[in-house]
């Protein structure tokens, strides 16, 4: 038998999920026009919205803002890319190298990236570098944690079936432990980008005058809680966007993986 | 064999770290870069020393400041378990639950956590509630996520026997639901207290008078990175021991899991 | 039969295996002889250490103590085929470029190594897949290819370690005669790793039996039958049921 959308169990829950979004919007509806509330009310916030879009702040429109922030998290995300790859790589797949370098990265690495702000406006400023480096440190991390382990659990089977087919040990790496790590890898570029993401609306929240890491902050010292409340909507959706983009990225990089888990 | 890898490991990783230490340590006295700037690591233990029981320069001790953290990570965190898990739990299992919960959690759940410290801070103010409820708010998405996700993935089969031998929801979401969900809740729980550790740094460093992330902050301020690195340090090693105590405690509750 | 000349002397192979606890001995002083472009199927049960034998022949282990000696001298890597059980395809390559693997990796031009791979897909009977993934192709398919990116490398020796254990008993028998149809297109030495004693029946020039471990040939069979062999003949039956009593006994 066809079961339609709409059967009455189906229609049951439905009506759950409209009750709760509607509780939701009613409770911040009654709790922000009380007297002397410090919420804004949807339409408040709905028009500051409007109002975003329509006039700079800070001498900066909203595509600047958000402009400011995607080329500081890209620029760093792209270099932690190619350096943690390669990093990772040598983890995996030289002993040596990770024998004297492992112990030295695992002290560094659960310092969380946020906690590096200081002392990297100290080395660089407050300027644009800062920020990419700090972005770097968030990316980065995950990145070659990932290459290393994907290297280092590359099946054997295939390493075997390598071997037999004659290849060098260069081509052990490049033909056969790397591919074979591409999925872990990609899963730690993703990993990387919403840790990115965060580090630099972290960031820019501690000090910048663009980004939308700015435009947040800005609206908590002006007391404007509606700029407040857009800004997370926006910093949401371009974190949306971006994991988007890669899930995208992995279909295109990867094809046979969507074969797999068919 | 097998013991001198291991030797061999141990005398290169010590190496290794030894010739960090010396380059850092020559980079400050040949005057590469200026130790205001990167104190040597000689300077970073003296620092160490001192602030165990010197409040001066940023008003508290290491470990006041320590305790003032971990207070509140800890309230923050548990609050988010003690939530989230079962949420998360009930969610996954009960269909009602799920489509209750599941829209308003969708609309939380793309926030980053650092994104939620400026709307609490004027909410509630610059407290220690404010903060923990940052915390909070961070530790709790991957909590409800990782236990909902968990329970899912309860394979049906397991589920299916249970049914057949006659056992009710209630004991096939005890028996069978929570014990097969529970190696994924510990993944949750790990991801959540890393997250909330690390939101904590940022709460303080905006907002704060004590604390781990306001001393690195300060340290910033009056130009001191010996202060800095000594609270980056003390800041990593304590988020590696949660870590570490966290995966002792899923050993004894989950002892099938780590087994190969 | 005209005077066989032996390609592969295997004397008094040795292998254990150590784990925390305890050593493990799987092949005890194993001693045989492989003659050239001989069909030669090693028999033993689940667990014996038929596929260490073949990975130290490959040189993929090596042995504690004993020699195997090749007539033409030692092979490099990629001078044995090798045929997996779980096919161990390169799931990023797809049918064509798993065959050519071998050839890419000793940088044989394109256009050659393309022609030689899809001789040995039209082979096997895969023409028409060469662009597909392994993940798109069932499971005696995928052995196919397996089979392909062996006889590939062009080597005199193939090994081949219960490459169809793990399909289903329609697919095996198909696989089974398609493995005999290559044979007498592409003349080589096969050594064929198999529990399955009807298989080892029809497929063999000649069986060798091996106990369950520690191991070590117990047995040697040489099945006078014409090809093809069926199933349901007499003397098939007859060495089968041989077989098998002697399976029991040596487990």
């Amino acid at each position: 038998m066809k079961k339609t959308r709409f059967d009455r169990g189906n229609l049951k829950y439905y009506a759950l999920s409209v009750l709760s979004v509607s509780l939701l919007l009613l409770a911040w509806f009654v709790y922000s026009s009380s007297a002397n509330a410090i919420l804004s009310t949807p339409m408040e916030v709905i028009e500051r919205f409007a109002g975003v879009i329509r006039s700079p702040i800070a001498g900066t429109s909203l595509a600047g803002h958000i402009w400011a922030s995607l080329k500081r998290v890209l620029t760093g995300f792209i270099v932690a890319s190619a350096i943690g790859i390669v990093l990772g790589i040598c983890f995996g797949w030289f002993e040596t190298f990770r024998d004297i370098v492992w112990p030295i990265f695992s002290i560094i690495r659960p310092i969380p990236p946020i906690a590096w702000i200081p002392l990297v406006i100290l080395w660089a400023g407050i300027g644009e570098t800062a920020k990419i480096i700090i972005v770097f440190i968030a990316c980065v991390m995950p990145v070659v944690l990932n290459t290393f382990a994907g290297i280092e659990s590359a099946d054997p089977l295939l390493l075997d079936a390598g071997k037999v087919l004659g290849a060098n040990s260069r081509q052990m790496l490049l033909s056969v432990a790397l591919p074979d790590s591409i999925p872990t890898i990609i899963a730690g570029m993703k990993n990387a980008l919403s840790t990115g993401w965060m580090a630099v609306v972290g960031a820019e929240m501690v000090v910048a005058r663009e980004g939308v890491g700015f435009l947040i902050i800005s609206g908590m010292d002006n007391l404007d809680i509606s700029l407040v409340l857009v800004s997370i909507v926006i910093i949401a959706c371009i974190s949306a966007c971006l994991t988007f983009i890669l899930n995208r990225m992995e279909g295109v990089l990867c094809p046979w993986l969507k074969l797999e888990n068919k | 064999m097998k013991k001198n890898k291991k030797l061999k490991r141990l005398v290169l990783g010590f190496l290794g770290i030894a010739v960090f230490l010396g380059i850092w340590q020559l980079a400050g006295t040949l005057g590469w870069v200026s130790t205001k700037i990167l104190a040597s690591p000689t300077d970073v233990v003296a620092t160490f020393i001192d602030k165990l029981t010197n409040p001066k320069p940023d008003g508290s001790t290491l470990p006041q400041h320590i305790w003032a953290s971990l207070k509140l990570a800890l309230i923050g965190f548990g609050a988010a378990c003690v939530i989230g898990i079962p949420l998360g739990l009930t969610m996954g299992f009960f269909k009602g639950m799920d489509h209750f919960f599941n829209p308003l959690f969708e609309i939380i759940r793309p926030i980053p956590p650092l994104a939620w410290i400026p709307v609490i801070l004027l909410i509630l103010g610059i407290g220690t509630t404010a903060k923990a409820f940052i915390i909070f708010v961070a530790a709790f998405v991957p909590c409800l996520l990782n236990s909902y996700v968990g329970i899912k993935r309860t394979r049906t089969t397991l589920i299916n026997v249970a049914k057949t031998s006659g056992a009710t929801d209630m004991q096939i979401f005890f028996k069978v639901g929570l014990p097969s969900a529970l190696p994924m809740v510990f993944t949750g729980v790990k991801v959540s207290l890393g997250t909330s550790w690390a939101t904590l740094v940022a709460a303080e460093m905006l907002s704060s008078s004590v604390g781990l992330g306001y001393m690195i902050q300060r340290g910033r301020t009056i130009v001191r990175s010996d202060i800095i690195i000594v609270g980056m340090l003390t800041i990593g090693v304590i988020g590696a021991i949660l870590v570490f105590l966290l995966s002792l405690l899923e050993k004894k509750i989950a002892p099938w899991r780590n087994k190969k | 039969m005209a005077e066989a000349r032996k390609q592969i002397t295997v004397k008094g192979i040795c292998k254990s295996f150590q784990n925390q606890e305890q050593s493990l001995q799987v092949l005890q002083d194993v001693t045989l002889d492989v003659n050239e472009n001989e069909f030669l199927v090693i028999l033993g049960p689940g667990q014996c250490g038929k596929t260490v034998l073949l990975n130290i022949l490959a040189g993929l282990e090596s042995a504690d103590s004993g020699t195997v000696e090749f007539a033409n001298g030692t092979p490099k890597y990629g001078e044995i085929g090798f045929v997996f059980q779980r096919y161990a395809l390169f799931p990023w390559k797809t049918v064509l470029q798993n065959v050519e693997m071998h050839h890419k990796f000793q940088r044989v031009p394109k256009k050659e190594r393309r022609e030689q791979a899809m001789h040995f897909i039209r082979l096997v009977g895969l023409d028409g897949f060469e662009n597909a993934y392994p993940a798109q192709l069932s499971g005696g398919m995928k052995q196919r290819v397996g089979i392909a990116r062996a006889y590939a490398t062009r080597s005199n020796i193939i090994l081949m370690d219960e490459p169809f254990g793990a399909l289903d008993a329609q697919t095996r028998y198909q696989m089974q005669d398609e493995i005999l149809k290559i044979r007498s297109a592409e003349k080589t030495t096969v050594i064929f790793v198999t529990n399955n004693i009807e298989e080892a029946v029809t497929l063999g020039d000649r069986i060798l039996l091996m106990s369950n471990k520690p191991s070590s040939i117990v047995r040697e069979y040489v099945p006078e039958l014409p090809r093809p062999r069926q199933n349901t003949d007499r003397a098939f039956m007859d060495l089968r049921n041989v077989i098998a009593q002697d399976m029991d006994l040596a487990l």
